[in-house]
């Protein structure tokens, strides 16, 4: 079932959506706005739409099948963006039916609209109160309102100022607003159209049908024993978080520190998951805390204060790094308190790291100074001209503050791995259709990815091969529902990703193989590109800044080599 | 030629050294060049508890790595997540072992 909302009439339809028939998530996102999406649209104009859709597995209790997607044109860079969030959303709207819930136009009134989602159906309500709230206090009005058991999604003051990092906040399953669909600024486009929030009830829903509920049994136990078993999911993970990443990332020089001039960070054991293991375990905080429903992986967290307060959750890998390393910070409190305003204003905190990293680099702030940094980012929540301008994300800034050095590639700044040192995930920056991303080449299985012994992290060699065959992968995986994260058990065990096709087959009753899948991949990023070129972003976009192919980073003292005719090459499929 | 390497532990091994009063980095003193399996037993690490071998950062598996004196040297046991397990090198068959 799909619902359309009219943001200009208030009129709410309903559909079967039978030209989006065996899509979900990024790949049913992906289609609906190229289908319906002008390419050449202002991404806070009119001719936008922004999606939430449910992924193929959504609501059917699989393992780690609490994933979601949201789609619009993104204001940051002006591509098409499939943005993922897990919480409790997408399997709620899973339990209810709804494939897709799709938002057009822009309303007549400047005000704050909640669009409620229940068996009853889809009302919108006019909620001119929240108007100007962040995300911590949207959520607890509207936890007043609508109970303890809702499912939210809704955005901050930089969603409703419209700023290109803004992203949309999802309450986890304790009702805390921990997850975020976080890249592109899809929360100013949800800004743009007045709507603050998105509420799921999913109250008096049965369990979803099945086209062959014994067979979907069967693959959902391939796939949960090979994440129990596995070391990286049922030990790695849960323990310490995706924040394990610093020390390792940080010893192969490829941790990027200061605005990406070092690969290693002096202080990264200060910001690892082995130090925020420690600390949750003195302070009485988590980890091992699973975000969504059938998450049995659990990476997440609950981060406390010295006092023992409740500060922050989902403090990950990403967040630790861009808050941290990237800024020349290695306290952990300090950026756990980062954390928590980015998730309350509402930016992503991918876009602020980077972009504090950048004004650092532009005199804004000393390098270190967490303080410093907490101060700017409350400049954004005020949304003064400074504010607004680092609201506006690395590649503003950097203009702004005539910076050479900015990593950002089609305008949205580059994640945690030093394309230098790590240049398998260089390709996939380059090259993606979604700007800088790094969760758009997750792997699947060595066969399909033939990493016998041939990639060298430091090498041109074998790395456009494998970023091809990863982001194809991703974007299947992207369409199930299912956390990426799967892949880590996946790549070791054959028989999860038959679990996995099993799933899909027998909740809609298809005979698809895995090659199946991984075509609707390549679909994907069919869709994508075209969309893209529509929009003027073609091949002579997908490179990285010129700094990273003349600026030897240390430790290895190397650069990113791989030929630009060599990355034209990824999409040959 | 022996000397001292610059040791590190990630994860439950950083637990194990704390455990055992090492220091994190340990400076510790080689004869001169040695394998990984014979530096893990040198340490008492299983040799199934260190998935790869940081050599100056760059990824070697125990069974074919090689420590020299000098050496800055890390130990990741099984557990690191991402594909980055394919991308940094730990990922990787063995010399011997087929496609």
């Amino acid at each position: 079932m799909f619902y359309r909302v009219n943001m200009a009439t208030l009129a709410v339809s309903k559909d079967d959506g039978a030209q989006y028939q065996g899509l979900g998530g990024r790949a049913l996102s992906s289609r609906i706005v190229s289908a319906e999406v002008d390419p050449q649209a202002h991404p806070l104009g009119a001719s936008n739409k922004l999606v939430f859709v449910t992924g193929l597995l959504s609501g059917t209790g699989a393992p780690n099948a609490g994933r979601m997607s949201l789609g619009a044109k993104s204001p940051l860079t002006g591509t098409i963006k499939e943005s993922n969030v897990g919480g409790a959303m997408g399997n709620k709207l899973g339990r209810l039916g709804i494939r897709g819930i799709i938002v057009e136009d822009l309303p007549a009134k400047d005000t704050a609209y909640v669009l409620k989602v229940s068996a009853a159906g889809l009302v919108v309500e006019e909620m001119p109160e929240l108007k100007g709230l962040d995300i911590y206090d949207t959520v607890a009005k509207l936890q007043q309102k609508y109970g303890e058991k809702v499912a939210i999604g809704c955005i901050g003051t930089a969603g409703e100022n419209k700023m290109a990092s803004a992203c949309v906040g999802f309450t986890d399953m304790e009702g805390a607003p921990t997850r975020q669909a976080g890249r592109g600024g899809l929360g100013a486009v949800m800004g743009s159209k007045s709507v603050k929030a998105i509420i799921a009830d999913d109250a008096g829903t049965q369990m979803v049908p099945f086209a062959d509920e014994a067979a979907f049994r069967a693959g959902t136990k391939k796939l949960a024993n090979a994440l129990l078993t596995h070391p990286v999911t049922s030990q790695g993970l849960p323990t310490y978080g995706t924040d394990v990443l610093v020390n390792i990332l940080s010893e192969a020089g490829g941790l990027p520190t200061r605005n990406f001039s070092s690969g290693r960070f002096e202080g990264a054991n200060n910001i690892g998951g082995e130090t925020l293991n420690a600390t949750a375990k003195e302070r009485g905080g988590k980890t091992g805390h699973a975000c969504s429903p059938g998450c049995i992986i659990r990476c997440s967290n609950i981060y406390k204060d010295k006092k023992g307060e409740v500060l922050t959750g989902g403090l990950e890998y990403e967040s630790c790094w861009s808050l941290g390393a990237d800024i020349g910070v290695d306290n952990l409190d300090d950026i756990a308190v980062m954390n928590r305003l980015c998730d309350d204003i509402g930016v992503d905190t991918i876009e602020m790291g980077v972009t504090l990293g950048v004004a650092m680099e532009g005199g804004v702030a000393s390098f270190g100074d967490g303080k410093a940094a907490i101060e700017l980012i409350k400049e954004v929540g005020k949304a003064t001209p400074l504010g607004r301008i680092l609201g506006g994300g690395a590649e503003l800034t950097g203009k702004t503050y005539g910076v050479r050095r900015v990593p950002t590639v089609k305008g949205q700044a580059i994640p945690a791995y030093d394309p230098r040192a790590v240049k398998g995930v260089g390709v996939t920056y380059a090259t993606t259709t979604m700007g800088a991303d790094h969760t758009a080449g997750y792997s699947v299985t060595a066969n399909i990815l033939s990493v016998g012994g041939k990639v060298d992290p430091l090498k041109p060699e074998g790395q456009v091969d494998l970023s091809r065959n990863l982001q194809i992968a991703t974007a299947f995986l992207d369409s199930t529902g299912l956390c990426l994260f799967v892949a880590f058990a996946v790549l070791d065990i054959p028989e999860a990703l038959d679990g996995i096709v099993e799933m899909c087959n027998a909740r809609f009753g298809w005979n698809k193989t895995a090659g199946d899948y991984l075509e609707m991949g390549k679909q994907v990023l069919r869709d994508e590109r075209a969309f893209n070129a529509g929009a003027g972003i073609g091949a002579g976009d997908d490179d990285l800044p010129e700094f990273f192919r003349k600026e030897p980073l240390p430790p290895h003292n190397t650069v990113f080599d791989i030929p630009k005719k060599d990355l034209d090459t990824v999409f040959n499929f | 030629m022996s000397g001292t390497i610059e040791l590190r532990a990630f994860m439950g091994l950083a637990d194990t050294f704390r455990e055992r009063g090492w220091g994190n980095p340990r400076q510790l003193s080689l004869d001169g060049p040695t394998s990984g399996c014979e530096l893990l037993a040198k340490l008492d690490i299983p040799v199934e508890q260190v998935e790869g071998i940081f050599i100056n950062g760059k990824v070697s598996l125990p069974p074919v790595a090689v420590v020299n004196p000098g050496d800055r040297v890390a130990l990741a046991p099984p557990g690191i997540p991402g594909p980055y397990r394919v991308l940094l090198g730990f990922k990787r068959k063995l010399p011997g072992e087929g496609e």
